[in-house]
C-alpha cells in the first residue's frame, strides 16, 4: 500500500509521533502476537494502542523510552479487553506456589534453537512471560516494567528471579525429555496460560 | 543479584564488588555466562521468529490510518482556531480569568471583613463580651487617625429617616477579632443596629467612590442580621442589625451622605480635590439612569446624594454595597 508522506512535513505533531513512535510497531506488533497468540487480535491490539499513542502523544514525553511508553499502553488496553471479555490473566497467584515448585534447576543446554527457547517460555506461567519478555527482550528497565503492568517494582523482581529459574528448569527438562523420549506437557503443575 | 547485574540494575558499588567476585570465582562466571546467553537467546529468537512478525500490508494500512487521523485532528484544530484567533482567544480568557479572579478576591474580603463586622455588632452592642475593652473616640482619634474624631459628631444623635427614626445609644472604638472599628449603636425599628466603619486597604475594594459597580457581595443575611455596606474613600462602612434589611438601607442612605463627607474631610485638601475630580469625571447620566433603574426594580441601590458644588463639594451618587 501506497504511504503518504507529501503532508507529514506540514504537520509536525505527526512528524514527531512518526519519529519517535513508528519505528517501534514491529517490536510492538511482536510483543502483541507474543501474548495474544491471534494474529487478528493482534492486530487489533497494536491498532487500538497506536491510535491512543496518537491522541495522546501530547502526554509523551521526548526523551524518555517511547517503546515503553507503547508498551504501557498496549498493556492498558490489552488488561481492558480482558476485563471486558470478564477475563481475568490469573486463576490464582503463581507467585505463591513457584518457590515449592523449583527445587531443582538443571543445567541449560549450551546448543538450544529459537524454537526451543520460544517453546519453553511459552510454557511457563503467563506472568512469567510478561517481566521476561518486558525485560529480556524489550529492554525495559524494572520501573518501566513495573509502570506498564502496574505491579510493584520487587513483584517485577521477584517474578524476575522465578520467571528465569522456571526457564531454565523448563528448558533442561525439555533437553532432558527429548533425550529421554516423550513426557508430560505439564510444567511443574502450573498453568500455562490463564 | 546476577540477573539484576546482567540488566544493570544494581548499584554501581554493587557492581563493582561483583565484578570483583567474579574475577576469582570461575562457577559464577559460568553462571553468569549461561545466564548472559539465555537472554540474548530468548531476545534473538523473539526477534527472528517469523510467526510472530507483523505483515507489511497491516503496517501500511496502520501507517495510512495514523496518519489519516493525525491530519483530521489538525484540520479540526485548524478550523476551530486559526493562529491568530488562538491567540486573540488566549488573551481574552487570561483578561477575564484575570477580572473574575480580581472581582472573586474582592467579593471574598468584602464578604470576610463583613463578617467581622456582625461579629462585632453581635458581641459589642448586644452581648457586651468583647475580650478587648472599647475606648472612646477620641483615644482612638489620637492613636489611630482623625477618621475616628469624625464620628463622635457624625451621623447626628436624632436621625430621621424614610421610614421613622433612629437614635445614637453608644460611641466608641472596639477591637474584635484583631480589626478596630468605630462603632456607633443606634436604636431602630425596636433593635439595636450598629454603625461600623473601618480602615481599609486596596484590597477590600480598589475602585473610588462613583467609579466602581455597587458590588453587592455578601448574602442579604450574615450570620442571622441583615448587613448593608458602602465605600468611603479608606474605609468600609457597615450597618448590621437584626431588622428587614430594606429598613437597615434606609437608615445607610440617611447616614451614609454625611458620613461620606465627614470622612473625606480628614483628608488632605489636596487628596480630597483630587478625590473630587475624579469622581466629577466620572458621573454620568448613565450611571444615574442605571441607578435609578435599579432602585425602582429592587428597591436597593445606589443612592443619589445632593451636594452643594458651590460649597466645594458637589452632586455625587456614592455606590451603596449591600447584600442582595
Amino acid at each position: 500500500m501506497a504511504q503518504k508522506s507529501a503532508p507529514a512535513a506540514a504537520d509536525p505533531a505527526w512528524a514527531a509521533f512518526e519519529a519517535e513512535a513508528l519505528p517501534h510497531l514491529d517490536r510492538l506488533f511482536r510483543l502483541a502476537m507474543w501474548f495474544e497468540r491471534n494474529r487478528s487480535e493482534a492486530e487489533d491490539l497494536v491498532q487500538e494502542t497506536m491510535m491512543q499513542a496518537l491522541q495522546s502523544f501530547h502526554r509523551f514525553r521526548p526523551g524518555t523510552n517511547c517503546r515503553a511508553w507503547l508498551t504501557t499502553i498496549l498493556q492498558n488496553v490489552r488488561s481492558n479487553r480482558r476485563r471486558a471479555r470478564g477475563r481475568s490473566l490469573l486463576v490464582d497467584d503463581p507467585d505463591d506456589r513457584i518457590g515449592h515448585a523449583t527445587p531443582f534447576v538443571p543445567p541449560v543446554p549450551q546448543e538450544l534453537t529459537d524454537g526451543e527457547l520460544l517453546g519453553a517460555l511459552g510454557r511457563i506461567p503467563v506472568v512469567f512471560q510478561e517481566v521476561i519478555v518486558l525485560c529480556d527482550v524489550e529492554e525495559l528497565t524494572y520501573k518501566e516494567i513495573a509502570d506498564a503492568l502496574a505491579i510493584p517494582l520487587g513483584t517485577v523482581m521477584s517474578r524476575l528471579h522465578r520467571g528465569r529459574a522456571l526457564l531454565r528448569a523448563e528448558l533442561g527438562h525439555r533437553r532432558q525429555s527429548i533425550v529421554s523420549g516423550p513426557t508430560s506437557e505439564t510444567t511443574h503443575g502450573m498453568p500455562r496460560r490463564s | 543479584m546476577a540477573d539484576s547485574f546482567l540488566g544493570e540494575e544494581l548499584l554501581t558499588e554493587t557492581n563493582h564488588e561483583i565484578l570483583r567476585h567474579l574475577d576469582t570465582c570461575p562457577v559464577c562466571r559460568a553462571d553468569l555466562a549461561g545466564r548472559r546467553a539465555l537472554r540474548e537467546g530468548v531476545q534473538r529468537a523473539f526477534h527472528r521468529a517469523p510467526e510472530l512478525g507483523a505483515s507489511p500490508e497491516f503496517i501500511a494500512r496502520l501507517r495510512n490510518k495514523l496518519q489519516d487521523t493525525a491530519h483530521q485532528g489538525s484540520a479540526r484544530r485548524g478550523v476551530r482556531f486559526p493562529g491568530w484567533w488562538a491567540l486573540a482567544a488566549t488573551v481574552l480568557l487570561a483578561v477575564a480569568l484575570g477580572l473574575a479572579y480580581r472581582g472573586r478576591d474582592r467579593i471574598t474580603a468584602t464578604g470576610a471583613l463583613a463578617r467581622v463586622a456582625v461579629g462585632d455588632h453581635r458581641y459589642c452592642a448586644l452581648q457586651f463580651r468583647l475580650a478587648e475593652k472599647p475606648i472612646s473616640l477620641e483615644e482612638a482619634a489620637q492613636r489611630y487617625g482623625a477618621a475616628y474624631r469624625v464620628l463622635e459628631r457624625l451621623p447626628a444623635d436624632d436621625v430621621m429617616t424614610a421610614i421613622g427614626p433612629a437614635h445614637v445609644l453608644e460611641r466608641h472604638a472596639c477591637v474584635y477579632e484583631g480589626r478596630r472599628f468605630a462603632h456607633i449603636v443606634f436604636t431602630y425599628r425596636g433593635e439595636r443596629v450598629s454603625l461600623l466603619v473601618t480602615a481599609v486597604d486596596g484590597s477590600v475594594t480598589p475602585a473610588l467612590p462613583g467609579e466602581t459597580l455597587p458590588h453587592l457581595t455578601s448574602p442579604s443575611r450574615i450570620d442571622g442580621m441583615s448587613v448593608v455596606s458602602f465605600r468611603a474613600s479608606r474605609q468600609m462602612i457597615f450597618f448590621a442589625g437584626d431588622v428587614v434589611q430594606n429598613d437597615l438601607l434606609m437608615l445607610a442612605e440617611a447616614v451614609g451622605e454625611p458620613l461620606y463627607r465627614g470622612l473625606a474631610a480628614t483628608e488632605s485638601a489636596g487628596a480630597r480635590r483630587r478625590s473630587l475630580g475624579r469622581v466629577r469625571s466620572k458621573i454620568s447620566t448613565r450611571l444615574i439612569s442605571e441607578s435609578e433603574q435599579l432602585r425602582q426594580r429592587s428597591r436597593v441601590s445606589c443612592s443619589i446624594v445632593a451636594i452643594n458644588e458651590d460649597s466645594g463639594s458637589m452632586r455625587q451618587p456614592y455606590p451603596i454595597l449591600h447584600n442582595q
